[in-house]
């Protein structure tokens, strides 16, 4: 064609690279599943959605790149810098010259900024967060709600369950949904910590630490420990994730063993044991009595999740 | 990052600073190699939660900038001035009133808000409408109040003062904006001081229909870029405190009284959450922290914080941007500490 790469095509198909890259990485990793160690699952089909608009803007910038091959094609917007005139033959939308107008050195450090996470997410492997962020995060271990909670009338929960089960269960009306759950828990001969609903779970029980008393319980988790326990404790614990890794926080049940030294720290467990109760920090929690223990892999989405509507589900 | 956009244009032509850079990052990275080995850096438990923590951060606030920036490109083609005034009520009280409902119709977090203000601004809306709207928009709105009332579900007085505070806090900062700030605040206009000519958007009408759209999509692509390269730089910034901070050195400037509302809109600050999910958060502190602190971190972080304070810089000049940082920041902290008493 004869035509000179000049820089404003240069900065065209750089542009249309970048965006490019971004779709193929999101789509990769929701084709790979990987997309649920960085968001819930409930954001992946906007991400999707995302990913493919990425593809029709790209597509177009392509367009837009080998048109500015053939002519100048300057894009110019009302308000942003206009230090070129209007005498082509070609206008096509508007263009912030931001880019063209700084320094190559800034160019580089811009353009970068959008290849890093690029580069970091195409060369290093995406690893489970599972304990290397509980550092710097504090331990969730739940039970809350009772001491600190607004003062609400206290009823029983309503429908056709056992009277008596309702009466254990008693609270204010904003802990309906808990109890609800506490008495369904509550029927159960083994407590199982499963991913659905592990963050529910775990307040309910810390709402109504007393009725839970030397049930049985079985939970997967990492190990993790925290100052302020004694030698014999360690806490089992799962991330939960809200909406992305940025606001994850770990949740845990603190176990007691008499071989404590066989839980090593970030090591995956399952644990089988009898809840009891404890005081940790000023706040009345249950407790696991391990009786048996087994490694567990760890899961390959480690997370779980609030569930928003659970009292809807009960 | 700030001074790449005020940056008066350099000569584009000196390869020297190419030379240059390149050269220091080649020693940089021959440097890392040679001290700690390849596989150190990609096995380092740092580098791999900063690397997962990073794009976390990006990959969740892709739909929303994107969102943002069409529609603000959407404005750019297809809205005229005269359109937005008839929009915008003339009397302030109305107008902040109005932009503070407009977050019930459009829920979308800062990420998506930011990128579209600016040509909201541009074609007419009033700068104190806008600031209203940017304040008040990622915590009025119904998916923020959901998350917030299901997240402290047993104490619904925290999610009302939550609202209650965010909107009286930006009513407050609309109206001194309205009284005491008449002059252009957007960034770009220092500039245009200098490079003024006018024109009009009359050309080329033969081609109008298939020049839309490619219009619409070149938008697209220069704003992606232009609040893009902010959000990364925040995210980045946000991504790196999360793996070298811990919360608890913010837990150690107190947890009770008046420092702890401060502890808890430091976090705010720092963690930069959507203000979707940021209830969450605050509800496992809960044990912790006292509910004022807790309302001063969900009202300061979704208005005030790192990502999004980089991204205003995009748009508002930098005297503007500290001055809401201030407004906000007084009248939050006033706010919590009348809550200390209430909740």
């Amino acid at each position: 064609m004869g035509h000179r790469l000049n820089s404003a095509s240069m900065h065209h198909f750089l542009k249309a690279a970048i965006l490019i890259g971004f779709s193929i990485y999101i789509f990769w990793l929701t084709f790979s599943g990987d997309i649920l160690q960085f968001v819930v699952p409930q954001l992946v089909i906007y991400i999707k959605i995302a990913a493919g608009f990425l593809i029709i803007v790209a597509a177009f910038q392509f367009y837009i790149a080998f048109l500015s091959l053939k002519k100048q094609v300057i894009i110019c917007d009302c308000g942003h810098d206009h230090d070129h005139s209007h005498d082509h033959d070609s206008v096509f939308g508007h263009e912030h010259h931001h880019l063209l107008k700084n320094s190559i050195g800034k160019n580089i450090l811009i353009y970068g900024l959008f290849l890093l996470p690029l580069l970091l997410g195409f060369v290093l492997p995406n690893n489970t967060l599972s304990s290397s962020l509980v550092e710097n995060k504090g331990m969730n271990l739940g039970g809350i709600s009772s001491k600190n909670g607004d003062k609400g009338a206290v009823v029983e929960v309503d429908g056709n369950a056992d009277p008596a089960l309702k009466k254990l269960f008693k609270t204010n009306v904003y802990d309906k949904d808990y109890a609800k759950l506490g008495m369904k828990l509550y029927k159960q001969n083994v407590i199982e910590m499963k991913d659905e609903w592990f963050i529910e779970k775990l307040q309910s029980m810390n709402t109504f630490v007393d009725n839970f008393q030397s049930k049985e319980i079985k939970i997967k988790g990492f190990i993790y420990r925290e100052p302020g326990l004694s030698n014999n404790q360690f806490i089992i614990a799962r991330m939960g994730m809200t909406h992305c890794i940025a606001d994850i926080s770990p949740f845990g049940i603190i176990a007691e063993a008499d071989n404590p030294d066989q839980f090593a720290n970030d090591s995956w467990f399952m644990i089988t044991g009898r809840i009891s109760k404890t005081n940790f920090n000023g706040q009345n929690v249950i407790k696991i009595e391990v009786e048996k223990a087994e490694p567990a892999v760890s899961p390959s989405v480690p997370y779980v999740y609030p569930d928003w509507k659970f009292g809807s589900k009960l | 990052m700030r001074n790449a956009a005020v940056q008066k244009s350099s000569p584009v032509g000196s390869n020297r600073h190419l030379i240059i850079l390149g050269s220091l990052i080649f020693v940089i990275l021959l440097y890392i190699a040679s001290t700690y080995g390849y596989s150190a850096i990609i096995s380092s438990q740092k580098v791999q939660v900063f690397k997962m923590v990073f794009i976390s951060i990006i990959i969740e606030a892709m739909p929303f900038i994107l969102i943002g920036v069409f529609i603000s490109a959407l404005l750019q083609v297809f809205v005229t001035d005269q359109m937005m005034r008839k929009f915008i009520p003339q009397n302030p009280i109305l107008g902040i009133i109005t932009a503070s409902v407009l977050g019930i119709i459009f829920p979308i977090c800062e990420c998506g808000m930011v990128p579209a203000i600016r040509k909201l601004i541009k074609k007419g809306m009033p700068l104190y409408v806008a600031t209203t709207f940017i304040l008040v928009g990622p915590i009025l709105n119904p998916i923020v109040f959901l998350s917030t009332f299901t997240a402290f579900q047993n104490q619904p007085s925290v999610t009302f003062s939550r609202m209650g505070l965010a909107f009286l806090a930006a009513l407050v900062i609309g109206l001194i904006v309205f009284q005491f700030v008449k002059t252009n605040q957007l960034r770009e206009e220092l500039k245009q001081e200098k490079n003024h000519h006018h024109h009009t958007h009359e050309h080329h009408s033969e081609k109008q229909v298939k020049n839309k759209v490619i219009e619409v999509m070149g938008h697209t692509v220069s704003e992606f870029f232009d609040m893009g390269k902010y959000l990364l730089f925040g995210s980045m910034i946000v991504a790196l405190l999360q793996v070298y901070v811990s919360q608890n050195s913010l837990i150690a400037i107190g947890n009770s009284g008046p420092f702890a509302n401060l502890a808890m809109m430091g976090m705010g600050f720092v963690l930069s959450l959507c203000s979707t999910s940021d209830a969450f958060v605050a509800q496992s502190l809960q044990s912790v922290f006292s509910k004022s602190s807790l309302v001063g971190f969900m009202v300061f972080g979704p208005m005030i914080n790192i990502k999004g304070v980089l991204m205003m810089l995009a748009v508002f000049r930098t005297k503007f941007v500290l001055l809401l940082c201030t407004l906000v920041f007084v009248l939050v902290f006033a706010g919590t500490l009348v809550l200390q008493f209430i909740l």
